[in-house]
């Protein structure tokens, strides 16, 4: 995210021409290539903006951002008063609703259906740098540490990784596998998972709210 | 780069190296086509990663090079052009398009982030196109289109029996069709096909072509005249279809397929909101129903001969109708157990293809 604060014109020709007259703006540039020119007002939407994909020159302080449906904003800088840039990693997403929190409260409730013979420890058991959402012991007694997320993506992964190894280090939990489980798995987040002899179980939420529905399913 | 070519066989080359074309915002040089120019010899390319799609053309070369353009942008240029011949010139980042009076200079995408298409090191197999093409489209429509659960967006695809098996579902209905002497794979191997690009091959299969077929552990590639399909493979266990098979129906509706589809489409009109048709069936013949609530009823008799209990069963009309469509010959059969059970559409003395459809719970 690059973010600039700048006296600034801009022009813009595509679908129709436009243009900002010369004030102070702040235009973010993000990791994807959008371009937004904000003015000191307003929630959200900026005065003049560009979606990704773009093609961003940068030339004797002016920006010309194209994309190719051949539309063009040019900004011209007369005069930069902040100029900042910053990596912010990946995005969590946005967690709409408590789905999340629903999840691990019915898996809690259904531990078996994470395998036969499983029992619940306590749900979300602390550990030096968090809870764990899940503490169980499988059918043979040995310790299981389950993260749950709505969507399972490389950081919960991480994060359960993360989890196991501050667990492994108490000799009265050792050895802990991990299981990672979430509504949806994203094929990295698994490969990542089995590399790290991580297991990953994919939920139905409906299924453990037993929610029944007419059109059945052959599996 | 610099070439001329006449603007029909470019407006088709670019649409179809364009349809793999994803524009996944991040990497911008995957918005656009890949144009290589060798002598006389045009590549295109376009890829989503996952997919790639490469035509080649015959063109009027005069300068070879390799530059990136803007897929749709350009497709949509050379389709508006007047018939006949139309220049392609790269200058720096710039591309001229030019024929009769227009002139078009876009500007070119850098193309440093597009992938390098892997060449498969394994023996391609010959494929008549007009079986392949049939046969995709049977299973094509039971494959999921929910990402959420990859493997069921893949077409399984496996040795059996000496021949070829395709096998797809969504975990409501499942299609299967049995391929004979199409030796592609070894005894016991399987691998599961993306539908996207499954979807893409069979757009292109209709020229009656031989197809060329490359399946490696990762990737396959189907090769149709100058077009190459590349698709990456789908990792993970296909759910074991076999026993999801009833091994006997006591109930079977014999019936015209064509008959029970224009009925169908017509009830289906009136089964709105997801709501079910429900079929009816007796020695009598068939009755389709939809009811939707405040909506109103529709009914309908189809003539048919039915041996079993009297029994009414309710389906999701779309699925049954695209078993119904993609179901080869003139008579199909629908079995039985109960209105839970699944049910299973055959074609009459055919036995390579079957579709089997969950019902819908009703009250």
């Amino acid at each position: 995210m690059r973010l600039v604060i700048a006296e600034c014109t801009v022009d813009y020709e595509g679908r129709l021409t436009a243009r900002l007259e010369r004030a102070v703006r702040l235009i973010m540039v993000k990791a994807d290539g959008c371009v937004a020119i904000h003015a000191d007002g307003g929630a959200y939407k900026p005065l003049n903006w560009m979606n990704a994909p773009n093609t961003l020159a940068i030339e004797d302080g002016q920006w010309r951002v194209s994309n190719p449906k051949g539309e063009q904003l040019t900004i011209t800088l007369h005069e930069v008063l902040e100029d900042t840039s910053r990596d912010f990693g990946q995005d969590p997403g946005l967690v709409k609703d408590g789905v999340e929190a629903h999840l691990q409260e019915l898996l809690a409730e259904q531990v078996t259906r994470l395998g036969e013979g499983y029992k619940l420890v306590r749900r979300e058991f602390p550990t030096d740098i968090g809870p764990v959402d899940l503490l169980c012991r499988d059918g043979d007694g040995a310790t299981v540490a389950v993260e749950i997320k709505r969507r399972g993506e490389i950081d919960g992964v991480e994060q359960l990784t993360r989890y196991l190894d501050f667990l492994n280090r108490d000799p009265n939990l050792a050895p802990v596998r991990g299981v990672f489980a979430a509504q949806e798995i994203k094929p990295q987040a698994k490969t990542l998972a089995a590399d790290r002899s991580i297991e990953w179980i994919e939920l139905d939420y409906d299924e453990l709210r037993g929610v029944e529905r007419p059109q059945q399913k052959l599996f | 780069m610099k070439f001329r070519c006449e603007r029909d066989v470019l407006v088709d080359a670019l649409a179809t190296a364009g349809r793999a074309v994803g524009g996944r915002g991040t990497q911008p040089g995957l918005s656009g086509v890949r144009a290589a120019l060798t002598g006389d010899r045009l590549e295109l390319t376009g890829s989503d990663i996952d997919l790639t799609i490469s035509v080649g053309i015959t063109v009027s070369g005069e300068t070879d090079g390799v530059v990136v353009i803007p897929a749709r942008l350009a497709a949509d240029i050379v389709k508006a052009l007047e018939p006949g011949a139309v220049s392609f010139a790269a200058v720096e980042d710039e591309l001229k398009i030019s024929a009769g009076r227009s002139e078009f200079a876009i500007r070119l995408i850098a193309g440093d982030d597009f992938p390098r298409l892997a060449e498969l090191d394994v023996e391609a197999v010959t494929i008549g196109a007009d079986d392949l093409a049939g046969s995709l489209g049977q299973v094509i429509p039971a494959a999921s289109t929910d990402d959420s659960r990859p493997i069921l967006t893949g077409v399984l695809v496996a040795a059996e029996d000496g021949g070829l098996r395709l096998v797809a579902t969504d975990s409501y209905r499942l299609a299967v069709r049995d391929l004979d002497n199409a030796f592609v794979l070894s005894d016991g191997q399987s691998v599961l096909i993306p539908r996207k690009a499954l979807q893409e091959l069979n757009r292109i299969l209709s020229g009656g072509a031989d197809v060329m077929v490359r399946l490696g552990e990762r990737e396959a590639s189907f090769e149709v005249g100058d077009i190459r399909v590349v698709t990456r493979l789908i990792e993970g266990d296909f759910p074991n279809y076999r026993g999801l098979i009833p091994a006997s129906h006591p109930n079977t509706l014999t019936l015209n397929r064509e008959e029970l589809l224009d009925a169908l489409r017509r009830v289906k009109l009136l089964a709105r909101e997801a709501t079910p048709v429900r079929l009816d069936m007796s020695a009598d013949g068939l009755e389709l129903v939809a009811v939707t609530q405040d909506v109103g009823t529709a009914r309908e008799q189809v003539e048919a001969t039915y041996e079993g209990n009297d029994l009414t069963v309710a389906f999701n009309p779309q699925y049954l109708l695209e078993g119904l469509e993609v179901a080869p010959g003139d008579l199909v059969t629908l079995s039985t157990i109960d209105e839970l059970k699944p049910a299973l559409v055959r074609a009459v003395g055919v036995d390579d293809f079957l579709y089997l459809l969950m019902p819908v719970r009703f009250s």
